[in-house]
Order: structure tokens, then C-alpha cells, then sequence
């Protein structure tokens, strides 16, 4: 029976729809965290009377054909890029982005990475490095003796160091920015990475057009709506067990077949 | 005499197409732009219910077609710039490899050249049939009801939403696509409305569908039963007229 089949395919679905949703809820508290969600799509469809044909000599046509479709398959996981609340840290290595871009991030294998997590720290050298201890892409060095750091919209750093009058600049960040975030690859920790869908990193100052500013003492909540993402559970939760119930009728139906006394 | 058997049969035979066909839409319950399907059956041979002293034909049941309802689905915000939703009688139309699809989701994307298309990569048309291509950077992008894309005060393009006349041309061929199916040809829907940030949800009403599972799984029993009692008649004849001889 065609039925069980589609209904497992449903089930198949709706379960990876809860994977998503827990995904987001687990995700609620970390900083600079895009929302996913699950999209899917109908299957293949087998037609038993093509729509169109000729029905007859005359020229009339089967208006409806009948066509059984197989169920459903996961589209796609799509990130959601809008923007995440503001919280107020006042720790002052911590950068928040207000609008579109990334920071670069250098790998330990040499390659780049974009986050759009903020808290940053200094690793023994004094250099600004994300919290797993990558460096930052301009590197920027803070020297000894600083009492003092601040940070531009523009994204220019300058450190009060102990003895001078004037600030003395360090650094410019730089943010990246891609033709189609929703297509970077998540790989953890944070972290995304360029991929065929997503086109190649622009870099530049942030403030300028299409890029984002910076707002330092302030990191980027997630963009998850604990609200939305319980809705969205319940009516997954809901959608599986319709779909177990078709699964039942249709043993059901099977069983009394099996049970014909002929 | 087995031909209540038979029209049992038939009839079971149709249930089994509907069960298939309730549990496509109970598996689509949370497909973007889904639009529910129901099958139409009818008797055959057709004819008239009775003719005086004529031989009345028996008569089957058979799965004639499947009527598909294309009400709007229920809007839902996303807030995704690119996240469109037709309100009203329309489709978006793309391109595939296979040739022009037309498709009532709206979950479009920038691909890595700028080029507005499906999840799937499919190019969307554009108001002349042309693709529409944005570049993001140069700011927010609006898409107005009537599908004018526009960033700042330029406009950039128009997305093509288009209708048929009979619904019944489009034949639909997974993925969330519709085929044209005849030589039909779409005319510009003007009535229909653009959403952005929203999308359409799948028209099935569960309860419905659930309703229909247990009537079809209760109709198939009758069904079974029906033919246990057909089948009971005979055996019980064959005895007697055994014991008459």
C-alpha cells in the first residue's frame, strides 16, 4: 500500500522538522545564532490518467487526470539572516554588528571562516582573538601597557596607552560580506564558511554601503523566538501523529483484507 | 452472482486511491504552497439509474480523477526578504531543466551571481520572462504588491506572477511545481497580490483529512463484510442444493 509508505515519508519529515526547531531552542542564548527552519517539498507524482488527454474522437479532454503523489522529502534547511537583539556587556571587547557582514576569522588550517559572534578576547600575545582562540582577519595586536580600548562604528581601533596623551590607532576591522548569506555553510563553533551557494566574500570597512557598524560593549543575541519555535513544535508534533494515524488505518485496512473468509 | 464480489472490489479498489492520496496530503500538511487533492469517482458504466423492463447493468465504481482545490493557503510571516507569497489567483513562474514550471512557494533565494531563484537554484522570471538579477549590496530590497522590486528609489525588476484560465492544464510534478500540461498559455495575473516576508501554508485542513481516514478505513470494513456475506450466501446455497439432490 502506496499510503504507508507516504505516511512514513511524513513522519521522516515532521521528525527532522523537530530536529531543527530543538536545534534553535538548544541555540537560544548564543550569541550572534541565525534561526534555521525546515522547508520541504511533495514528492514525485505518479499519474494513472494523464490530465489533457483525449477522451474521445470529438476532441474532449480528461479535465483531472489522476495523479497519486508519494509523500514528502526535506527541501532545504534555511537560515534566517535577520537581525538579533543588542545586549549591553559593557565588556569592551565585545563587538556587535547592526546590519549585514561578518567578521573574518583565520582558521588553524589557514582557511577563513565568518562569524557574526562578537566576544572577543586577547590570546597571550595580545592579539584579538574570537572566543575559541582564532585569530581575527585584519590581525590587530594590542600592546602592553594599554589602559584603554576603543572601537569605532567604522570599525577603527584605538588603545590609550599608558604614558601618551593622544590614542594611538591600531587597526582597522574589516567585515565581510556575501551576495546570498542564507548560503553559507555552518561548521560549528559559530562559525560559517564560504560555499558554492553563498558566492565569494566582499570585504570592507564597516558603515560603508552594504555593509553593517559596529557597536562596541554589545554582542548580538540570537534571532530566536522561544514563542515561535514552541508554536512551531506543537504543530510539528501534531503533523507526526496525523501522520502515524494514516499509517494505523491503513494496517488496519490491510488487516481486513487478510481477515476475507473467501 | 460473483458480481457483487466484483463491484465490492471495485469499490475497495477506490478507497485504497483515496487512502494513497489523504495520506499525501496528511504528509504535505506543512509543505509551503501545497494545494490539497481529493479523488472524484463516478459509476461505469454511466447510465441511467433505471429503465423499465430493460436488463439493468451492474454497475462499478472507479477513480475518475483528482480534484485538486487551489484555495489560498494561510499566510504565515517569515520577515526573509526574499520569502514571497501570492494572495489571490496566481503563480510564480521559473525555469527548470525540464522546461517552464509555475509554483504558488515563494521561497526565493539570491544565488552566487545575484540571481533571484528557488531553493532548488531554479531561475525566477522576471516581468518580460527574463531573469531578475539584485545585487544586494546596494541596500534594502522591497517588493511591492503588484511585484516591483525595488532597492533605495531604483527599480530593479518586476517578478512575474501569472494565471490560467483553466486550472485544470497544470499537472504537478514534485518539488512544489506545476507543469503545464496543454498548449495553455498563462496570461499576467494582475489581480493577484505580492507578499513579501510571508509565505503560503499548505492548504490541507487536517481535521478534513483525518475525517477521511476514518471513513474511508470504515467504508473498506463495510466493504469486507459485504463480501463475507456475499460469499456466505453461495456456500450456503451450494450446501443446500446439495442436500436437496
Amino acid at each position: 500500500m502506496q499510503a504507508l509508505r507516504t505516511a512514513a515519508t511524513g513522519m521522516a519529515a515532521q521528525q527532522l522538522n523537530v530536529e531543527v526547531i530543538s536545534n534553535n531552542i538548544a541555540n537560544m542564548n548564543t550569541v550572534g545564532f541565525k534561526r534555521q527552519r525546515a522547508e520541504f517539498e511533495d514528492l514525485l507524482y505518479q499519474t494513472l490518467v494523464t490530465p489533457g488527454a483525449q477522451s474521445s474522437d470529438q476532441g474532449t479532454v480528461v479535465p483531472t487526470g489522476v495523479q497519486v503523489g508519494a509523500g514528502v522529502k526535506a527541501g532545504s534547511t534555511y537560515r534566517v539572516t535577520t537581525q538579533g537583539s543588542m545586549t549591553r556587556t559593557d565588556n569592551n571587547l565585545d563587538l556587535a554588528i547592526d546590519g549585514r557582514g561578518f567578521f573574518q576569522v583565520t582558521m588553524p588550517s589557514g582557511e577563513t571562516a565568518y562569524t557574526r559572534a562578537g566576544n572577543l578576547s586577547l590570546n597571550d600575545q595580545g592579539q584579538l582573538v574570537t572566543s575559541e582562540g582564532y585569530l581575527i582577519e585584519p590581525a590587530i595586536t594590542i600592546p602592553p601597557g594599554t589602559t584603554s580600548i576603543s572601537i569605532s562604528k567604522s570599525g577603527q581601533v584605538q588603545a590609550g596607552v599608558e604614558g601618551q596623551t593622544a590614542p594611538q590607532i591600531l587597526g582597522q576591522i574589516e567585515l565581510a560580506t556575501f551576495v546570498n548569506e542564507a548560503g553559507l555553510e555552518a561548521i560549528g563553533g559559530n562559525l560559517l564558511k564560504e560555499s558554492g551557494a553563498s558566492g565569494s566574500a566582499t570585504t570592507g570597512t564597516p558603515g560603508t554601503t552594504g555593509i553593517g557598524t559596529l557597536l562596541q560593549g554589545y554582542t548580538e543575541a540570537s534571532n530566536v523566538d522561544p514563542v515561535s519555535e514552541v508554536t512551531a513544535l506543537i504543530v510539528a508534533q501534531r503533523a507526526y501523529e496525523m501522520n502515524s494515524k494514516v499509517i494505523s488505518t491503513a494496517d488496519q485496512m490491510l488487516s481486513v483484507t487478510s481477515q476475507l473468509k473467501t | 452472482m460473483d458480481n457483487a464480489l466484483f463491484v465490492g472490489l471495485s469499490r475497495q479498489i477506490a478507497l485504497r486511491r483515496e487512502l494513497d492520496i489523504t495520506a499525501n496530503n496528511l504528509a504535505n500538511v506543512d509543505t509551503t504552497g501545497f494545494k490539497v487533492e481529493s479523488l472524484m469517482q463516478k459509476v461505469d458504466p454511466a447510465g441511467p439509474a433505471r429503465t423499465l423492463g430493460a436488463p439493468n447493468p451492474v454497475k462499478f465504481v472507479v477513480g475518475d480523477g483528482v480534484a485538486r482545490d487551489f484555495g489560498q493557503g494561510a499566510l504565515r510571516r517569515t520577515g526573509a526578504p526574499f520569502d514571497l507569497a501570492v494572495e489571490g489567483d496566481g503563480f510564480f513562474a521559473v525555469t527548470t531543466a525540464e522546461g517552464e514550471r509555475y509554483t504558488r512557494d515563494g521561497r526565493f533565494r539570491l544565488d552566487d551571481t545575484g540571481k533571484l531563484v528557488t531553493q532548488a537554484g531554479q531561475a525566477v522570471h522576471g516581468d518580460g520572462g527574463g531573469e531578475i538579477v539584485i545585487d544586494a549590496t546596494k541596500g534594502e530590497v522591497l517588493i511591492a504588491p503588484d511585484g516591483t522590486i525595488s532597492q533605495g528609489t531604483e527599480r530593479v525588476g518586476k517578478i512575474a506572477v501569472v494565471r490560467f484560465d483553466n486550472l485544470s492544464v497544470l499537472e504537478k510534478s514534485g518539488d512544489n511545481l506545476l507543469k503545464n500540461s496543454a498548449n495553455a498559455q498563462p496570461t499576467p495575473a494582475s489581480d493577484a497580490i505580492v507578499r513579501q516576508g510571508m509565505l503560503e501554508s499548505s492548504n490541507v485542513k487536517s481535521v478534513l483529512e483525518v475525517t477521511r481516514l476514518i471513513e474511508v478505513s470504515r467504508a473498506y470494513e463495510q466493504m469486507a463484510r459485504m463480501m463475507d456475506a456475499e460469499a456466505e450466501l453461495s456456500r450456503r446455497s451450494i450446501e443446500r442444493m446439495g442436500r436437496i439432490q
